[in-house]
């Protein structure tokens, strides 16, 4: 432990001295702090957005009770056209009375934008078919959606590792380039211990930073409360393990034995490999394999049902007409009572289609799944996304309590409707609403294992690595010469 | 002494001299590089990724190609097959205009994934384009997918900083490069050979990436449908483009090696700088460009069409509007009731509303793409600095995927959207009698199917001005950068 600990400081005091050292991690304590700014800004804007969405319901409601009220009294004395009449459960149903299913950030959401600026935050839901109101877009320029965000969660999977290696690469290379490594191991008693010790110092000053940074740009733009939570221990969990992989493999390459020059090159390789093309390849070859399939195909679905309905409509009003010679379905109900069918025979057709797409996009990323154990920045990526509430997972949640939502309001709806009953005021004031239920706890353990399970390896491979140059040597031969 | 170097005495062939010893160097460099074995691998590794890269592209596209076109045939099919019915009623159920894939999106996919694909042209109402397909893609698709432009981007500078970050700094650590001064070669002489190599591989990079991509046009893109002329000119403006962008980072590793203390140290600086451009400068530039352009939400966008759409009439015959528009028109026939006008009030009615509502979409959503276009300048006043920023802008224009391509789509379809409004609108005025009036498959045939060709290639180059300026900045800064830098290099 002496051993080890006269190592610690002595590489601690060798990186204080080096402004190098000092400037790159004052530069991610830096990015980290910054990113997490721009993301509780982010946060704002969502929640500005869910608010003026609420603000707008409440408004158009309180418009309809209005109109409502006024019809009843008999102040409004002109009948309006069905799809202005806050009493047509049908045309009201779909689009003016709709409620707003939100799906609020959760206390970590600076930490990753995730889906959150692709998947709107707010869906007014309605009676008619999810392809009518489930896809409708945020605005945002698309050149910076393609260019990504600066969160806490790009600093971590790509900026976090590159300043571990820089710390980490060339521990033996150096000293043995330098001429001190045999005096180190000959000062030490434990050698072993002693460069133990002095890699600990340079691996322990990014991560315990990079945690630091994190912890205080949360509590700063977070609230102080998000610290004591069980999602701030994920995290924290996972830009730990995901910095000792990045580690691992720089005591794994610099335990081989090789140059400085070496070690560099080698180590910029495989983070270009695994945390720049692995993700591209994979998403690649996942979207490749299992195309994701095109929603056009629903929208032309719940088109041809209306095409259908229109002319079952229209022959069963030939019939009537041809039964009932002289007189004339009534305009305004035949209005209501078309559209009742379309809506109903594209929920079916819609809902068919949507559950194929769906069932295609889950083997896709299943895929993706499985292969994102080939890139640790890939599963550190989801794993930071599911912690801020933007990853797959909540996304998935929130999709299958809107579901169920959107059944309840056709079903309010459609029941009054089918009934011919009319929408009262009592009715707008038992509307259905979106239940907003805490989101499901993320679960970032097989991401950990992930990690967990390459670090240990490369651990492996990095104490022979050191124990090879740190062990006494047999009597006549050689320590490694410095090259 | 060291006058000995750059003297032009020491230098008494001449022009010609010069130029043997340039070729000279670059000769000797290129087979060094040939030499390195880790180089050739590294070279060999990116033009296969190169291919495996246009390979998924030219899937994708002709994936979406064959989607899309099976998804118009579709629709078209559903126009047609409406039956009878009130040609207003037609304009509602409307039609679908689907964005074909530009044939160099298997090159760069641009902003494609982060935009609609579809755009419905109903009646009353400019519709945004839906379905963007980046939404299907989950988490991970936000690391990015494996197209050329990524590679060329992103890795290519990579392989050309790795090439280069030794070129000065290595001989003066061997001892090579006090060799050569001594002999009299000017560091002028030694940048312009060692450049001429470095550009040599940097065009080995490129040529196998363009000639597949070339061969890949020509094979996916339908003759018939668009100009391929125009295409192998984007290309060419392509290559040109990225030609430029690695040149650049082939004078920045020269000079940066030349400066720099040892190799670590050049080493160092140049990762530094591309991992820079590569990733922080586009994160940055994007949160730039938001705060300082900012654009609306989709709620205060249709909320602000929503109110100006308020002083149109619509469907409201009670509207102060619609009544004015009766007394108007009663005028103008020189009748006192509707009943006696020649044509139908209510085609009137909707072809005036019509009128009015294109004026309203148009300041709306030119506005918006004002908006971004101004944010994409933003970004691109970098380009010189971080030149990502502005091959990017440059590099999906030029492949058809960028905001403009986009728009440009939206406006085509925004116009075929007013010529159905004004077709059912002139249809009615001159045939409705009364409110049992329906028009037939013939009308619904007569009306033509969307297509849509996208503008060329002088368009796309003309919109990325800005780009095109940031490029050539770059490259004459990074020329002047390495020009100084071995003017500082001695033989002692």
């Amino acid at each position: 432990m002496k051993s080890f600990l006269a190592g610690f400081f002595a590489e601690a005091r060798i990186l204080a001295r080096a402004r190098a050292v000092g400037l790159a991690l004052v530069a991610l304590a830096a990015a980290a702090l910054f990113a997490l700014h721009a993301g509780a800004g982010r946060v704002a804007s969502q929640q500005a957005v869910v608010a003026a969405a609420r603000a707008e319901e409440a408004q158009r409601l309180d418009g309809l009770k209005t109109s409502l009220a006024r019809l009843e009294s008999g102040a409004t004395q002109e009948e309006p056209p069905p799809y202005r009449d806050p009493r047509n459960a049908v045309f009201m149903g779909a689009g003016p009375a709709a409620r707003v299913a939100a799906l609020a950030p959760q206390p970590l959401a600076l930490v990753a934008v995730g889906q959150s600026d692709l998947l709107s935050a707010v869906i007014r839901v309605t009676s008619g078919s999810k392809d009518a109101f489930l896809f409708a877009d945020e605005i945002e320029n698309p050149a910076l959606l393609s260019s990504g965000a600066t969160d806490l969660a790009f600093i971590v999977v790509h900026v976090y590792p590159l300043v571990i290696l820089a710390l980490a690469f060339n521990l033996l290379a150096g000293e043995r380039e330098q001429g001190t490594l045999v005096m180190t191991l000959a000062a030490a008693r434990r050698p072993g211990a002693a460069l133990a010790g002095k890699l600990a110092a340079r691996l322990v000053a990014p991560i315990a930073i990079m945690l630091l940074a994190t912890a205080l740009g949360i509590g700063l733009f977070a609230g102080w409360d998000a610290l004591a939570s069980a999602s701030f221990l994920r995290l924290v969990a996972v830009i730990l393990v995901y910095g000792l992989f990045w580690a691992a493999l720089a005591a794994a390459v610099d335990g081989l034995g090789q140059s400085s020059a070496f070690n560099a090159l080698t180590l910029i390789g495989a983070w270009v490999a695994l945390a720049l093309l692995a993700p591209a390849g994979i998403n690649s070859l996942a979207a490749f394999v299992y195309p994701a399939p095109s929603r056009i195909d629903m929208t032309l679905a719940a088109r041809a049902a209306a095409t259908d309905a229109d002319k079952s409509r229209d022959a069963m009003l030939a019939r009537y007409v041809e039964e009932h010679a002289g007189q004339k379905p009534a305009g305004a109900r035949e209005g209501t009572l078309r559209r009742l069918a379309t809506q109903e025979a594209a929920f079916e057709r819609v809902e068919g289609v949507i559950a194929a797409h769906d069932a295609a996009l889950s083997r896709q990323r299943a895929l993706v799944d499985r292969l994102s154990f080939l890139s640790p920045t890939l599963l550190a990526y989801g794993a930071l996304a599911d912690v801020a509430g933007a990853g797959e997972a909540r996304y998935r949640d929130f999709l299958d309590r809107l579901s169920a939502f959107h059944l309840d309001w056709r079903a309010f709806f459609l029941t009054r409707a089918k009934a011919g009953q009319a929408m009262t005021a009592a009715d707008y004031d038992a509307l259905p609403r979106f239940a907003e239920t805490p989101a499901p706890e993320s679960a970032v353990g097989s991401a950990l294992l992930g990690m967990a399970l390459p670090t240990l390896l490369l651990a492996f491979l990095a104490w022979r690595g050191f124990r090879r140059v740190a062990r006494p040597e047999p009597r006549g031969a050689k320590r490694p010469r410095p090259r | 002494m060291s006058d000995l170097a750059l003297a032009p005495a020491a230098a008494p062939a001449g022009a010609p001299g010069r130029w043997r010893i340039i070729r000279a160097v670059a000769a000797r460099e290129w087979l060094e590089m040939r030499r390195d074995r880790r180089l050739v691998a590294l070279f060999a590794f990116a033009a296969l990724l190169m291919l495996a890269a246009l390979g998924f592209g030219a899937a994708e596209n002709a994936r979406i190609g064959r989607e899309r076109e099976a998804a118009a045939q579709a629709d078209r099919l559903l126009w047609t097959g409406q039956g009878a019915k009130n040609p207003h009623a037609a304009a509602h159920f409307g039609q679908y205009a689907f964005k074909p894939a530009s044939p160099l999106a298997l090159a760069d996919p641009g902003v494609d994934p982060y935009v609609g694909t579809a755009v419905w042209l109903e009646a009353h109402k400019q519709n945004e384009a839906q379905f963007r397909p980046a939404r299907d893609g989950g988490t991970a698709a936000r690391l990015g997918g494996l197209s050329l432009a990524f590679i060329l981007q992103v890795v290519a500078p990579l392989v050309v900083l790795l090439t280069g970050f030794a070129s000065f700094s290595g001989e003066r650590e061997s001892g090579a490069l006090r060799q050569v001064l001594s002999l009299g070669v000017r560091p002028q002489d030694l940048l312009a050979g060692k450049a001429l190599a470095l550009l040599g591989a940097a065009a080995a990079l490129l040529a196998p990436a363009f000639l597949a991509a070339a061969a890949a046009v020509a094979l996916f893109a339908d003759p018939a449908k668009l100009s391929l002329a125009d295409q192998y000119l984007r290309l060419l403006g392509l290559a040109l483009g990225y030609g430029v962008y690695l040149t650049g980072f082939a004078f920045l590793a020269l000079g940066v090696s030349a400066l720099a203390r040892d190799s670590r140290a050049a080493l160092v600086a140049l990762l530094a700088f591309w991992l820079a451009n590569a990733f922080v400068a586009p994160r940055l530039s994007a949160d730039v460009a938001r705060a300082l352009a900012p654009t609306p939400t989709a709620q205060e966008f249709r909320a602000a069409v929503a109110k100006d759409k308020a002083k149109t009439f619509g469907h409201d015959e009670t509207h102060p509007a619609f009544i004015a528009f009766r007394e108007e028109t009663l005028k103008k026939y020189g009748v006192s009731r509707v009943e006696d006008l020649p044509v139908s009030f209510r085609g009137l009615t909707l072809r005036r509303d019509d009128e009015a509502g294109y004026a309203i979409y148009d300041s709306h959503f030119g506005a918006l793409q004002g908006a971004f276009e101004k944010q994409d300048a933003l970004r691109a006043a970098g380009g010189f600095l971080f030149p990502l920023l502005a091959l990017q802008p440059l590099s999906m224009a030029l492949a058809g995927t960028d905001s403009r391509a986009q728009f440009d789509f939206a406006s085509a379809a925004e116009a075929h959207r007013r010529l159905i409004q004004n077709e059912v609108s002139d249809n009615i005025i001159h045939f409705q009698r009364d409110e049992r009036y329906v028009a037939g498959p013939e009308l619904w045939k007569r009306i033509a199917a969307f297509s849509y060709a996208a503008p060329g290639a002088g368009v796309a180059l003309a919109g990325a001005r800005e780009a095109i300026a940031g490029l050539l900045g770059w490259l004459a800064l990074t020329l002047l950068f390495a020009v100084v830098a071995v003017r500082r290099l001695r033989p002692i």
